[in-house]
Formats: C-alpha cells, sequence, structure tokens
C-alpha cells in the first residue's frame, strides 16, 4: 500500500516535471467580421513596410485515413494529388498573416494578425462551399487550445475565391455600369437600325417628359401615374427608365445609342438571375456634373459591393500584389488550400498548378525547405521541434518585436504558428548567413532564398508513428536513393502483421529473393506494405512472378497476397476518392486495369527519381 | 436627399425601439416558469444517465429530436418527386453517413394519474464524434453543410459546448470491432511469449556511447541483482542510495509483489538497449512496459523462476487487456442512452423522424444496409415501437380538422395543439378538458406551464413532439389513466411504425413490414395530386448545354419521337434532368439513337433534332436505374454532372458516352452546312470540293439522308 502510493507520488511529480513551461504570448491582433474593413486598411500598411510575410492556416482537418499522409515514397504527383484531395474536402478556420522584417542586430520586427474564416453564403448564392469536412481531432485539438468555434462561426470572415467572384457577378444582381465594354461600332443590320430608332425615340420622349414635368406641380398623384404610363422609375433621386433586351448585341446597341445621343444620361446593366442581362436602366442626370457624380456613385457602390463579395480575399489580393516573398511551413499543404478556396479550383496536375499559384504568388518560401540547409534531412517537419532543434544546435539569437498590443483577452489569443514561422526563418537566415533585409532587392537569382523559393517542401512525415521502434535498425543509415519503379505495394496479408514477419515469408518464398539485402519491406498501413528492390529489373519479375504463380510465390498468392506496382498507387492517388484503406483501393484499381486497357500517356514531368529517406523511417 | 434618407433612419429606430421592449415584457410574465432544460455534456452524463434510466424505465413514452452538422452533402440529393423509394432510402443513408449528430434531445413522458398530467423529462444531450478508442478511423470524420451551421448558429448553437464538452460514443458495430482487435492482439502476444521467441531483437552497438552505456547498465543491474539475491540469502546489504543522477534513474519498487526496478528518464533508444541487456545477461529478469497514466512506464522485475515469469507475463498483459476493455467501455458514452431506449421497448416519439432514426442506427448501432428492406428490419429490432407525429397529424381526420389544415411543421403543430404549453400562460385556471396537462420537471424543479422557447435546441424540440402526441392522443380518446400500455393502444395501431420517407411526396414506409406505400390523396388536402411517375419511362440526361432549358429539350425530343412522347421534363440541377416518356421503350429507343448518333461520329448529327442537346459531346444519357447507381455512390460533387463523371460508373449498355468531336470533325460539319445551305437555296451547283476522302464519305451519306432531315432543318 504504501509503496503504491509512493508510486502514485513520484509520478505526478514526474508529470509536472515534464509539463512545458506555459508558451510565450505574443500579442496577436484578432479579426473578425466586425473589425475586419479597419483592420484591412492596417494590414495593407503593414505589408508595404515589410520586407517579409509569414502565412499560417488552422484547418478542419488533413487527411482522412493514414496513409493520405505524405509518405516517403510519394512523388511531387502523389503529394500533390493527397494535398490537392484534402484541399477540397477540409476547410480553413483560422488564416494567420504575418508582415515582418529582419532588421539589422537580429532583430525580428512582426505584425502578426489573425483572421477567424467561416465560409457563410452571404449572398445565398451557394458559394463560397456547400459543406466541408471536418475531423474530429482537429476539432478537438482546436478545442485544447481554446479555441472559441462561435466567433468564429457567427463572426468569421467570408469570402469568394476569384473563380467564384466571376461566376457570382451575374448572380448578385446589382445593376453594373462597368461591365460594358466599348466595342468598335460594328456595323448594323435593318433590324438593328429598328431596334435604335425605337429606343431613342422612347427614351428621347421620357426625357422631355420628365424636363417638363420639372416645371409642373409635385403633385403626388400625377407623379405617379405619369410614372406609371412613361414606365420610369426613380433611381435614387434621378428619374430611370428600363429597357427590356433580348440579347447582349441589343445592350451594346443601347448603350452605343445613349452615348452618342444622349449626354446627361447614364446606362447601367441590370443583371438576370443566373448569367446574363435582363434589362438595360438608363438614369437622367440633370447636367455634366451630375451625371460625374452619378458615375462616380455607381462606382464607389461597385467597388464597395466586390469589397463585400471578395471579403477575406482581399487580404490574399493584398498579399499577392505586395509581390513580397511569402514565408509558408507546410507550404504544399497551405498553398493547395489558397489556391483551392481563394484562386480558383485546383488544377488536375502538379505543373499547372504551379504555374497558376506563381501567378498570384511570384515567391514563396519554405522554412522546411530552408531546415534542410542546416539540419538532417527531414528530421524536423513540425514548428516547435524545428525550433527546438535550432535552439539546441545552433547559436542563433533572435530579438522579437511586436509593436503592437493583443485585441482581445489572452486565452483568445490565437496564431501563434504564424510567429514561430516568422522567428523561424529569421534564426534560419542569421545561421546561413543571409541578410534577408537586402533580399527583396536583391534581384540577381544567385542567392539563397532565390534558389529555395517555390520548392514545395515534399518532406517526408515518416511512415506510420513508429513507437513500437523494433524495426527501425534496418532502414537507418541507408540514404539510398531509388527509383519508385523499384517499389511494389503488396496487400492481402493478415491484418497486424508486422514488416519484419512479412520480409520473413518473402524470404522463404522464393530463391530470388532468399538474400537479406536485396530487398526490405515497411508497412504503410495494417493492410498494405511497401517492398522496395534494391536491384533493378527485380520488382517486374516479382509482379509476373506472383501473377504466374511462380515456386514459393505461389504459397503467397493462394493465402491471397496481391501486388501491385506504383503505377497502381498513382492511379489511386488520382481518384475521386481515395479510399480508407489502400488495400482495398489498390485492388479495386487493379481490377479496373485488368478490365479495361487505358491509354494514359507516360508522364512527363516525373523523373522517377525520389528520395526514399530511410533515417526516417 | 439626404434629409429623406434622416426621415427613413429615424423612422426605422422608432419601429424598432418597441420590440425589444416587448419581446422582454413578454419573456416576464412567464419568467417563474421558465427555467433550462436539462443540458447534459461531458462532465454530468454520469448522473444524469443514472436518473434518465430512473425516467425512461417509468415513462410511457419517450420523445426524441436530433440536430446534425447538414443534411443533403450536394444539392442534387435533395428530395426529388422524381425518387423512388429505394433512391430516397439511398439519399437518407446518404445523409446520416455523412454528417454528425451534435445535440440529442431526449424527453420521457410518464402519465401521473393523481396530478392528471404527464410529466416530462427534457433532457439535451450535446454529443460529439471525439474517437476514444483505436487508431485514426475515418468514420469519424464528418461533413458540416454551411447552411446548416449557419442555421444552427442563428438558433444560438453552442459549438465551443459541443466540441469542447460533448459526449463521446461508440457505436455496437465499431465496439464490437475494438474487442476483437484487442482480444487478437491479446492472443497474438500471448503465442509470442519470451519463451518461444526464436530471436531477441539485436540493437547493433555501433556508437562508442552505445557500448558504454550498455556495460554500465549491465553492471548496475548485475549489481543490484546481486543485492537483491543477498538480501534473499538473509545477508545484510549494501545500502545502494548513493544519492547520484543515475541513482534517480533506477528507482527499486515492489511490481506485482516482486522486486523492481521502475526506469526513470531513459531516451527510448536507451531503453531498447537496456532490453537488450536484460534479454541477454539476466535470465531471471523482465523487462516490462506498462500503460501509465500519460506515457508508457518501463520496469526491470526479478523472478524467481521462469515459471513465475510466465506467470508475470501473463499477468501484465491481462492487465492490459483489463485496461483496454475498460476504455471501450468508457467510450460507449453516449450509446448508453441509445441502449437503454432499446431495451426498454418503449415507444419513441419523432416529429418526420426517418432521417432521424436513421441517424440514430449509423452512428450507435452499425453501418446502413444498402437497401430499404433490410434496414427496416434493422430498425424494427432495435425499436419495436416508432411513432411519427406528423404521419398521426396527416392521417387521422379527426387531428386534420383540429389542425384546421394548417402545416404540420413542428412549431406550427405545438402551436395549434398545445396553446396552453406553447403561450406559457398558466391554463390551471381553466380546466380545459380538451387540452392535456404536461407538467416539466428538471432536476429539483418542477413548473406546470414550462416553456423555454428555445426553438430547435433537440431537447425543446423532443420536448414539444412529445406534448404534440399526447394532445394527439387525447382528440383520438385514449384514456392515459387505463392501466393499457400506450404501444398495444388500438387507435394507435395504425400508426405505429409508419415513417415519412419524404414527407412533400408522401411517401410512407412501414418499418415493421419493410413495405412501402404512397401517403392516399385523401388524407392529402395540401398535396395537388401529380402525375403518376413511372420509373422505367424516365430516363436521365446530363452534361447538355447549360443553356438548354427544360422546354427546349422536350421539343428537340418531341421532334424525334413525337409529340406525345415525352410526359415530363424535371430539373434536378442545371446539368442534369429527368426525362419522362410515355411508354418504357422509348427509353430504349433515345438511348439508342443517341450512341447511334454520337458513333457515327459524323457530320450529319448536326442537322438531327437532337443535335441541340447533344452539343459541345458531353452529353449523356441513362436509364432510371443508372440514377440509383450514382445516389448510391459515396462521392458528393456539387454539380450532377460532375458527380456522374466522378463516379466512375460502369458504362455498360444503359449509358452512352459520346466522344468529344476532335478538329477534323468540326471542319466537316462547316463544309457539310455549308453545302446543305447552298442546297436549301436552290443553288445546286455551287462547288464543294470534297477535300479529302472522309469528306466525300461524308457527303454521300449526308445526300441519302438528306430528305430525311430536310424537314427538320427547314424548321
Amino acid at each position: 500500500m504504501m509503496l503504491r502510493r509512493r508510486f502514485l507520488c513520484t509520478h505526478t511529480s514526474n508529470f509536472s516535471i515534464n509539463q512545458k513551461p506555459a508558451p510565450r504570448q505574443w500579442p496577436i491582433k484578432q479579426v473578425t467580421k466586425s473589425n475586419f474593413s479597419d483592420s484591412l486598411h492596417e494590414l495593407d500598411n503593414k505589408i508595404s513596410d515589410s520586407d517579409f510575410v509569414a502565412v499560417s492556416l488552422q484547418t478542419t482537418g488533413s487527411y482522412s485515413s493514414a496513409w493520405h499522409r505524405l509518405l516517403p515514397f510519394d512523388t511531387a504527383e502523389t503529394a500533390y494529388l493527397k494535398a490537392k484531395y484534402a484541399a477540397e474536402r477540409f476547410q480553413m478556420l483560422q488564416f494567420a498573416v504575418c508582415p515582418f522584417s529582419v532588421r539589422a542586430s537580429n532583430k525580428l520586427v512582426a505584425y502578426p494578425f489573425n483572421f477567424h474564416l467561416f465560409p457563410r453564403d452571404e449572398h445565398k448564392i451557394g458559394m463560397p462551399c456547400y459543406s466541408f469536412s471536418c475531423q474530429p481531432s482537429y476539432l478537438t485539438s482546436m478545442a485544447r487550445e481554446d479555441f472559441d468555434f462561435n466567433v468564429c462561426i457567427y463572426d468569421g470572415i467570408s469570402y469568394l475565391s476569384r473563380a467564384q467572384e466571376l461566376a457570382a457577378k451575374g448572380q448578385i444582381g446589382n445593376p453594373v455600369s462597368s461591365g460594358y465594354v466599348a466595342q468598335s461600332p460594328s456595323s448594323r443590320s435593318v433590324a438593328d437600325n429598328v431596334f435604335v430608332e425605337r429606343i431613342k425615340s422612347r427614351v428621347g420622349h421620357w426625357i422631355s417628359a420628365c424636363k417638363h414635368s420639372d416645371t409642373r406641380t409635385n403633385d403626388v398623384l400625377v407623379n405617379s401615374l405619369r410614372k406609371l404610363i412613361l414606365g420610369g422609375e426613380d433611381y435614387g433621386s434621378r428619374p430611370s427608365l428600363n429597357i427590356d433586351v433580348c440579347s447582349e448585341r441589343q445592350v451594346q446597341l443601347v448603350f452605343e445609342m445613349v452615348k452618342s445621343e444622349y449626354e446627361n444620361v447614364v446606362p447601367l446593366i441590370i443583371p438576370a438571375k443566373g448569367g446574363g442581362t435582363q434589362a438595360v436602366r438608363v438614369v437622367l442626370t440633370s447636367s455634366k456634373e451630375d451625371r460625374h457624380l452619378l458615375e462616380k456613385e455607381l462606382q464607389n457602390m461597385e467597388e464597395e459591393q466586390s469589397k463585400h463579395v471578395r471579403g477575406f480575399r482581399e487580404v490574399i489580393d493584398l498579399i499577392s500584389s505586395s509581390q513580397k516573398p511569402v514565408i509558408a511551413h507546410k507550404s504544399l499543404n497551405d498553398f493547395t488550400f489558397i489556391h483551392s478556396k481563394f484562386l480558383a479550383p485546383l488544377p488536375p496536375t502538379i505543373d499547372e498548378f504551379r504555374s497558376s499559384l506563381h501567378s498570384a504568388f511570384p515567391n514563396i518560401l519554405d522554412v522546411n525547405h530552408l531546415m534542410k540547409e542546416v539540419g538532417p534531412l527531414n528530421k524536423y517537419t513540425n514548428l516547435p521541434g524545428a525550433i527546438s532543434y535550432l535552439k539546441r544546435n545552433f547559436f542563433a539569437p533572435i530579438e522579437i518585436e511586436i509593436p503592437q498590443k493583443a485585441s482581445m483577452e489572452e486565452s483568445k489569443n490565437h496564431g501563434h504558428n504564424v510567429v514561430r514561422i516568422s522567428e523561424l526563418f529569421a534564426k534560419l537566415c542569421f545561421i546561413l548567413k543571409m541578410a534577408p533585409e537586402t533580399e527583396p532587392h536583391n534581384r540577381d537569382g544567385s542567392s539563397m532564398l532565390k534558389r529555395c523559393s517555390n520548392v514545395f517542401n515534399l518532406g517526408s512525415n515518416g511512415f506510420q508513428d513508429s513507437n513500437e521502434g523494433d524495426d527501425i535498425s534496418v532502414w537507418t543509415h541507408n540514404p539510398t536513393k531509388t527509383s519508385i519503379n523499384n517499389l511494389v505495394f503488396v496487400w492481402g496479408f493478415r491484418s497486424g502483421t508486422s514488416a519484419r514477419r512479412l520480409k520473413n515469408l518473402l524470404l522463404k518464398s522464393h530463391e530470388m529473393m532468399s538474400e537479406d539485402d536485396v530487398f526490405d519491406v515497411r508497412l504503410v498501413d495494417k493492410n498494405c506494405a511497401v517492398v522496395v528492390f534494391w536491384k533493378t529489373r527485380l520488382s517486374e519479375w516479382f509482379l509476373t512472378a506472383i501473377g504466374s504463380g511462380d515456386g514459393g510465390l505461389r504459397e503467397l498468392a493462394t493465402e491471397g497476397l496481391m501486388a501491385a506496382g506504383y503505377e497502381a498507387y498513382k492511379r489511386v492517388c488520382k481518384s475521386e476518392i481515395l479510399g480508407a484503406d489502400l488495400a482495398d483501393s489498390l485492388a479495386e484499381f487493379d481490377r479496373g486495369v485488368s478490365e479495361t486497357h487505358t491509354e494514359e500517356s507516360a508522364e512527363v514531368y516525373w523523373n522517377n527519381e525520389l528520395m526514399i529517406n530511410l533515417d526516417d523511417l | 436627399m439626404k434629409k429623406h434618407w434622416m426621415v427613413r433612419a429615424l423612422s426605422k429606430t422608432l419601429t424598432l425601439i418597441p420590440i425589444p421592449f416587448h419581446s422582454s415584457r413578454g419573456t416576464f410574465s412567464s419568467v417563474s416558469s421558465s427555467f433550462a432544460l436539462k443540458n447534459v455534456t461531458r462532465s454530468n452524463f454520469e448522473l444524469s444517465l443514472a436518473d434518465l434510466r430512473r425516467h425512461v424505465r417509468d415513462s410511457d413514452f419517450v420523445s426524441i429530436d436530433l440536430e446534425m452538422t447538414g443534411v443533403t452533402s450536394a444539392p442534387w440529393r435533395e428530395s426529388f418527386e422524381f425518387d423512388r423509394f429505394d433512391v430516397r432510402y439511398l439519399k437518407v443513408k446518404d445523409s446520416a453517413e455523412k454528417f454528425a449528430v451534435v445535440q440529442f434531445g431526449v424527453c420521457p413522458f410518464r402519465w401521473d394519474s393523481t396530478k392528471q398530467s404527464f410529466i416530462a423529462h427534457p433532457h439535451n444531450f450535446y454529443i460529439f464524434p471525439r474517437q476514444e478508442v483505436g487508431g485514426d478511423d475515418p468514420s469519424y470524420e464528418f461533413l458540416c453543410q454551411t447552411a446548416s451551421i449557419d442555421f444552427l448558429a442563428k438558433y444560438q448553437f453552442d459549438f465551443n459546448l459541443c466540441v469542447k464538452e460533448g459526449i463521446s460514443y461508440l457505436s455496437r458495430a465499431l465496439e464490437d470491432e475494438a474487442r476483437l482487435h484487442l482480444h487478437s492482439a491479446h492472443e497474438d502476444e500471448l503465442s509470442e511469449s519470451p519463451s518461444t521467441t526464436k530471436e531477441i531483437k539485436e540493437v547493433p552497438l555501433v556508437r562508442m556511447a552505445d557500448i558504454l552505456f550498455v556495460e554500465r547498465m549491465r553492471n548496475k543491474i548485475s549489481e543490484w541483482h546481486d543485492d537483491l539475491l543477498q538480501i534473499r540469502n538473509g545477508r545484510s546489504s549494501r545500502i545502494p542510495e548513493d544519492s547520484n543522477d543515475s541513482m534517480n534513474q533506477f528507482q527499486t519498487i515492489f511490481f506485482r509483489m516482486r522486486p523492481a526496478i521502475k526506469l526513470n528518464g531513459f531516451t527510448s533508444r536507451q531503453l531498447r538497449l537496456i532490453k537488450s541487456v536484460i534479454q541477454k545477461s539476466f535470465k531471471d529478469l523482465a523487462y516490462i512496459r506498462v500503460n501509465g497514466t500519460s506515457c508508457f512506464q518501463q520496469f526491470i522485475v526479478y523472478t524467481n523462476s521462469r515459471k513465475d515469469l510466465e506467470l508475470l507475463m501473463k499477468e501484465v498483459k491481462g492487465d492490459l487487456c483489463k485496461e483496454a476493455e475498460i476504455k471501450i467501455e468508457a467510450a460507449i458514452g453516449f450509446r448508453h442512452v441509445i441502449d437503454l431506449l432499446s431495451s426498454e421497448k418503449k415507444l419513441i416519439v419523432g416529429h418526420n423522424c426517418f432521417l432521424d432514426i436513421a441517424h440514430v442506427c449509423r452512428k450507435f448501432v452499425g453501418p446502413l444496409p444498402s437497401n430499404l428492406e433490410e434496414y427496416a428490419t434493422l430498425v424494427q429490432k432495435n425499436f419495436p415501437y416508432i411513432i411519427d407525429t406528423k404521419i398521426l397529424l396527416n392521417a387521422n381526420n379527426v387531428l386534420q380538422l383540429k389542425m384546421k389544415k394548417s402545416s404540420t411543421s413542428l412549431s406550427k403543430a405545438f402551436a395549434i395543439l398545445c396553446p396552453h404549453i406553447a403561450s406559457g400562460v398558466s391554463s390551471s385556471g381553466l380546466a380545459n378538458s380538451s387540452s392535456v396537462a404536461v407538467e416539466v420537471q428538471v432536476d429539483d424543479m418542477r413548473s406546470s406551464n414550462w416553456n423555454s422557447g428555445a426553438k430547435h435546441e433537440a431537447g425543446y424540440d423532443a420536448f414539444m413532439t412529445g406534448c404534440i402526441f399526447a394532445q394527439a392522443c387525447n382528440h383520438l380518446d385514449i384514456d392515459f389513466s387505463s392501466h393499457s400500455i400506450l404501444m398495444e393502444e388500438e387507435k394507435l395501431q395504425k400508426y405505429i411504425n409508419l415513417l415519412y420517407l419524404s414527407w412533400s411526396s408522401g411517401d410512407i414506409v412501414n418499418i415493421k413490414t419493410g413495405r412501402t406505400t404512397t401517403e392516399s390523396s385523401a388524407f392529402n388536402i395540401f398535396k395537388i395530386q401529380k402525375a403518376k411517375i413511372v420509373f422505367p419511362n424516365i430516363a436521365i440526361v446530363w452534361g447538355f448545354p447549360s443553356k438548354l432549358k427544360a422546354r427546349e429539350i422536350k421539343e428537340s425530343l418531341c421532334k424525334v419521337f413525337g409529340l406525345t412522347s415525352v410526359t415530363s421534363i424535371y430539373h434536378l440541377d442545371k446539368t442534369a434532368v429527368f426525362v419522362q416518356f410515355s411508354k418504357s421503350e422509348l427509353v430504349s429507343d433515345f438511348l439508342e439513337l443517341k450512341s447511334r448518333l454520337e458513333k457515327k461520329n459524323d457530320a450529319i448529327s448536326v442537322f438531327h433534332p437532337l443535335s441541340e442537346l447533344l452539343e459541345g459531346g458531353n452529353t449523356r444519357a441513362a436509364t432510371y436505374e443508372v440514377y440509383k447507381e450514382i445516389c448510391g455512390s459515396p462521392i458528393s460533387k456539387i454539380l450532377f454532372a460532375d458527380q456522374a463523371e466522378a463516379g466512375g460508373i460502369n458504362l455498360n449498355t444503359t449509358l452512352f458516352e459520346s466522344k468529344r468531336r476532335n478538329a477534323r470533325h468540326c471542319i466537316l460539319l462547316r463544309l457539310v452546312l455549308a453545302y446543305c445551305k447552298s442546297i436549301l437555296k436552290g443553288r445546286r451547283n455551287q462547288p464543294l470540293e470534297p477535300s479529302s476522302l472522309s469528306v466525300l464519305r461524308c457527303w454521300e451519306y449526308f445526300q441519302d439522308n438528306v430528305k430525311k432531315y430536310k424537314t427538320s432543318f427547314m424548321r
């Protein structure tokens, strides 16, 4: 009994020692719908004053199943497809932006902002998103950090992507003046001339009636009767008239006619629901000055309107137009999200994605990639790990100065990662002896930062979290490059079989595989494993051998062991639903391939060389 | 102008002011009787469950209501007129599979004959699909429909409480799986007990530090080991407590009545080295890892003999197993409430509750079967008595009269049938014989005119549903005081276990028999009798040019198949339509013609009346069965055309795919079109030079068919 109590005591004391000291609290400006427009203005100034912009986002999930994570054997292509899959499903709830500069004497001056987002359908047009997925574990860990979901959902800022804004223009249904682009006067048909003459005389009658009425009494009844007859109504304080049109051609004709015939009349397009033009509204102004006034008003209104429609995307547009280098931590993940939510739907290939993203963000730097310059490859993929690694191994004193005050109470102070990214970047610059304050102006392309920019980090997360750790030894200190052609996926073994046992099974199966150093086996998840052959051509042999039931492999095959090459894996990654279980998906696709021969073109952009970092497995 | 606006604004504020004043007064009058209903979260779940068990056992019926994170995963998954029973089920199944339940209202009602009143206990459970056992199971991931989340927010739903304090749950299927997994893992370990393991995994000693560490450990452990033996042999021991650092890492304790060392503060690599040292050099010591409260704890334990060692291993594993069992038990969470309702076989009352029941089955029982009949069996097995108040109100003449033909939405029905409760004004003074008294009890508070008014809160909605049911029973002259059981009441038999598959179409499923019927129109005064839908006559068409409207599609089809061939056209969304033909043969005729036109790859199709529909080359068509298949797909794209494309449905004979026209094809089209124009204008002799063989062939084909298509082209 005594012993037991002691046991408990030591345990609790141990626990308190192990507990980390409370994390530093930086004042981060929290932005919701209510203070968005003020903050936007402020952010604009800070971005133009700073050298870099760090971004970091908090999403509702990132992978649905263990194998959906980035795995060491993923190529750039499959990595992109996985990131795309996640970005299309999940939603971001927080977007932290931190304009910062690194001044001499290692001083980091940062202005962190944390925006709370919610994809509310503000304009009742079914945008920005119909639904989104959530991973409970992500929400729970956010809750642990005291994230306020109510603030986010009640007051989060909505947005539309660039593509959505274009699509929405017609649907929102406000009169537009700038929608009309003057075209060179084209030849008119007879019908066109008849139409123009008819409209001209109608507008002429209406104008004279309006002018005439100014001198008459302001009798309400008379006025309303006249309106009824003329078909006009007031636009603000000015009289206006709606002209029905049947085609875009007629819209053009009305605009041309009005511009040439009536100086003080302003034409507007009334968009139809679901695109197109419903009518043209002409508004009568009293003078040239009044016309300018109206035009200005309209312009402001449109500006205001589109600002409202863009919502949070204003921030993205600000960062994009500033052309400042954007610093991110998992850049592939973050920028697939950014592209899909704020720019346009994600393209099917990584090359298209790269070029599309490049037009909006020409200069992206991934701190994870910079980390490779100083540390063991891919070792520290999470932020705190990376920072503490630098602390242990390098002397890089960085002083962080945040000249602003937090806008909310401490517990609601979120978005620290963006400051950590800035800090990590500053430290890395210090260690790598880069002078970040001069970098942005240095355009000669030879610098380290230039070299590292726009390289998406494909660093591995490691295979399954191996707290078991027993079967690591085989793979340590063996960072061998191998072609994806040497990889074979196997499944159909008993769920939960260890990699070692699987390897033993295969070792015994055939004399071609009887040597220990010919191949290695790693588990992808509990039902699927990947076999790496260290000799070329062996994988092809293996696939045909297991298909034809050669030697001892026959026994394995009859027990249900199946195998497929990397091509099948690629195809699974390309599919609409990745599937929870890789083995199932592979089996599905394997069957599909044998049934219908697909004439897919060879991928040209992948060089077939990938790094398998064995240190990390 | 400014003035005008000012006045506007002022009048607005003037009208605005009295409203909050009014409403505050409104709540004041009933403040004495409005306490919060019972909100249950993680912190008070255990206690509340014990109370609830009692209340449910004593109750006459239990009403339920659910709040979800969404209803449809895509616009085209909403309920359509053209949905068959099986398709409706697939849509509901999709919804129950994808969305999460965030609030669960349970309200037991008990008739108190001394008070001549029902006693209701409204409970509002916050639940959240937090995963407590097992690895990353993708089935916990859930979808949120933006509009539904916004709707919940409008009614002040507390998302923080839900995520942070929501009660988690484990379905029966997942529980079984977890137990199975646990036992198989347990057996595996037993079969691999230390005596039978073939090789001891060697950690290669490559680093100097490792070698030194291993040596030091070997010495330390053998020192400890020898001391132990000396004590055993009755000799005095040295006091090993030289208080240096390494000694703190070596803490001597008793582990299961055996002397042991508790290993503190070693890295995982060091622990691995220690393990290998023990296995190699000490036959009577065992290296053991157990689950601590927050992390693993390692021990080196001394055992007397080999037998003792095996015993110890067994004990440790048994412990691990038990621990895991307890964890699974604890993870069941909210399912205890469902198990309670199921095992007590109480009458479950819901309002338009087909989707609710589907959620209950999916979340707490297991995966939903693929067809409606099997699903009905599953429901029947778990909940033998369900009554839907919406069915009751619509199907019974007496109640319809009471409802005054008003809408049967929950809040409307509540306001009309239970005005004495809805208004919150005590009716105790005027003993109205026709209204049933409901007393609400929450913990120690009781009230006979309780009304929290928190609409769209699951607990309150369940309460309203129960009140409607009690009142409806009263109108049907059901005597609560007689000691018969409510669900055996004859007057209710007609309605028990009937659920609306879709309320708007009046499709009803009988859970007991699995049979489906459509509500007879006699009861359906609100619904206009529509033309009968014959599913084999329906083709589904998608991917056509977006500018085409239903009318134009109908016209072009009628040109080919005759004026009366198309009965109706119905838009699923802007990318897809249902076409109902007058005869089922027309469906196959249409599909065949379409594929023929496309396969020919000939320019002639441009003059065909269907060309308008097929323009762009992405138009697909299929039978109704393919639509069902698409509805069963787990994918949910926003537009139906994308969905059908993404689903990768096998393109069998029912589905014809058109190929994209290539550039050559377009040129051909233009050439032939020009030629055709020249013919129609009577200028037959204008030169047309067939520049290639294919054009020539095309031209010949055109010549053959020109008469046939002339008429349609002229139009």
